[in-house]
């Protein structure tokens, strides 16, 4: 049985023309790609930085 | 669809690495692979009109990748054929900015703004939804299925519009309603969960109980219909008895009555109205083309009254100018009464008296040798002496006797008769004078010193004109 109260909450006021760019402004367009690239540049930086940190460990070795 | 590399730009080729940049591009292959995915499946559900589930797809697909602008340019295609145009538009101006050029979004949008009045329906669309959702806030349900009814007019695929109405129509009980409109709501969104669950409502409510196929379950009263079927349309009318009591009958008569005469009253007395007030106009449009007319004529009249009295004029200066010729006819044909009267009788002087009274002197010409005025002269010499004394007599009896305008007549007479007759002159002053007519005394008084001078008449005139004058003179 469909509970009328209920359904009608389920209905929202349309947007207008108007409304058009502030609709635009507000949709986040962040997607699965940006996130999977920004991880890949996190991982190659972490990367290098320990990369370069031991190298700087190995030179202190050297010269110890 | 060809990929490039997030790093460089670059064409990906079938490594896991970039050939231009070596990015590991791995996973992000995986990604562009499930969002091209999710795109063809919503392909293909918008290709059998599954809307919804094109949506879902879509959506899907634009959280993968958002620069997939085919997804894109379709998500906005399927939402513009639910009437969700603002979302379409918003859509479209999303991939226009990521490719501007050639993009079939750029089409789409050309499409919509090039028509400012298709503009300006598709927001009156929307503020009459948003308006009807009102309604149903104010629990004003048959003003919100009115306004939807002119949304719906508006753009019949408002799939949002279409089912509020089949819901206010489930809440109505007007279940026949509700299920065209939710067959209509899937003709254009076949995998519309909404639209399916209300189907399903109004389904079990339109279900036959028990095999009696005519009869139906209702939810709220238990009011008895009959249902039937006329050609392709299902009707359903309340069983009402027609059976009523007395009171009933009456009272239907006297509400037809009075629909009768709202009828009539609403209806046909306009329309008879509208007759009778043509037929007036006709009517006094008539009249006044009647009355121009008169009009007309009465000027035409006018201006012929003009000329007739001109013409009476000129008539009249004319006659005025025979009637002074008639004068002198009149005293012609006097003298010559005159002259017969005396030779008739020329003791009979009174006669002749009366006819030569009638003649005007200076009408009969001024020329003494003319016939007419040479016969009065005649008559005068003849005549004139006796005249002259009778007048005097009867003149000088009555100015005696105090007959003062007898005495003025005669005695003027016995002058014009005889003008040598200077007693008649001066009696005649005297009469003016006891009268009380003191000019025309002094005229005669003046007359007799200067025609009868050295007389005794004259010394006495003189002494009179001194009186009257009060000077000498």
């Amino acid at each position: 049985m469909i509970d009328f109260d209920e359904e009608l909450k389920k209905f929202h006021p349309s947007l207008e023309v108007e409304d058009v760019s502030e609709a635009i402004y507000n949709q986040d367009l962040t997607d699965m790609a940006d996130l999977i690239v920004s991880m890949l540049k996190e991982t190659k930086n972490s990367t290098a930085a320990a990369g370069s940190r031991k190298g700087v460990e190995a030179a202190q070795n050297v010269q110890g | 669809m060809q990929m490039v590399c997030y790093n460089c730009g670059c064409n990906l080729s079938e490594h896991e690495f970039c050939t231009s940049c070596g990015a590991d591009v791995s996973q992000y292959k995986k990604v562009m692979y499930i969002s091209n995915r999710f795109y063809n499946d919503g392909l293909e559900s918008a290709k059998v009109r599954d809307l919804s589930g094109a949506v879902t797809s879509l959506r899907q697909c634009l959280k993968f990748n958002k620069n997939n602008i085919e997804a894109r340019n379709l998500l906005g295609l399927v939402y513009f054929e639910t009437g969700e145009v603002v979302a379409a538009l918003s859509e479209w101006v999303i991939s226009q900015n990521i490719r501007p050029k050639k993009n079939i979004a750029n089409d789409y949008i050309e499409m919509i703004q090039s028509n400012p009045a298709r503009l300006d329906t598709i927001n009156q669309t929307i503020k009459k939804y948003n308006q009807a959702l009102k309604y149903c806030d104010m629990d004003s349900f048959d003003l919100a299925i009115i306004q939807l009814k002119k949304v719906l007019s508006l753009n019949e695929k408002f799939i949002r519009a279409r089912q509020l109405l089949a819901l206010l129509y489930i809440n109505n009980e007007q279940w026949d309603e509700a299920k065209a409109q939710l067959i209509k709501c899937a003709s254009i969104d076949t995998g519309n969960t909404t639209t399916m669950r209300y189907r399903m409502e109004v389904d079990e409510m339109l279900t036959p109980v028990d095999g009696n196929k005519n009869k139906r379950v209702r939810k709220k009263d238990d009011v008895e219909i009959v249902r039937f079927k006329s050609g392709n349309e299902d009707i359903i009318q309340p069983a009402v008895s027609r059976s009523g009591n007395g009171l009933g009958i009456i009272l239907n008569l006297m509400l037809g009555v009075c629909i009768g005469i709202a009828c009539a009253w609403f209806i046909i007395m306009p329309a008879r109205v509208n007759i009778a007030a043509e037929d007036y106009e006709t009517k006094i449009k008539a009249v006044n083309e009647q009355l121009d007319a008169k009009t007309a004529e009465i000027e035409d009249l006018k201006s012929q009254l003009d000329i007739a009295k001109k013409q009476l004029t000129d008539m009249q200066d004319q006659l005025s100018s025979y009637e002074g010729y008639d004068g002198s006819l009149s005293s012609l044909y006097s003298v010559i009464q005159a002259a017969d009267s005396y030779l008739s009788d020329p003791e009979d002087i009174e006669t002749v008296s009366d006819h030569l009274d009638a003649v005007d002197a200076s009408q009969l010409g001024e020329d003494s040798q003319e016939a007419p005025v040479s016969l009065y002269n005649t008559l005068l010499a003849l005549a004139g002496s006796e005249l002259a004394q009778k007048f005097y007599d009867t003149g000088y009896e009555a100015y005696s006797s105090g007959d003062y305008e007898v005495a003025i007549s005669d005695l003027t007479r016995a002058y014009q008769y005889d003008p040598t007759n200077g007693d008649a002159l001066y009696y005649l002053a005297q009469a003016y004078n006891h009268s009380g007519d003191e000019t025309h005394a002094i005229q005669m008084y003046r007359k007799v010193i200067d025609e009868f001078p050295d007389t005794e008449k004259s010394d006495k005139s003189q002494g009179y004109l001194e009186q009257l004058t009060g000077s000498n003179e």
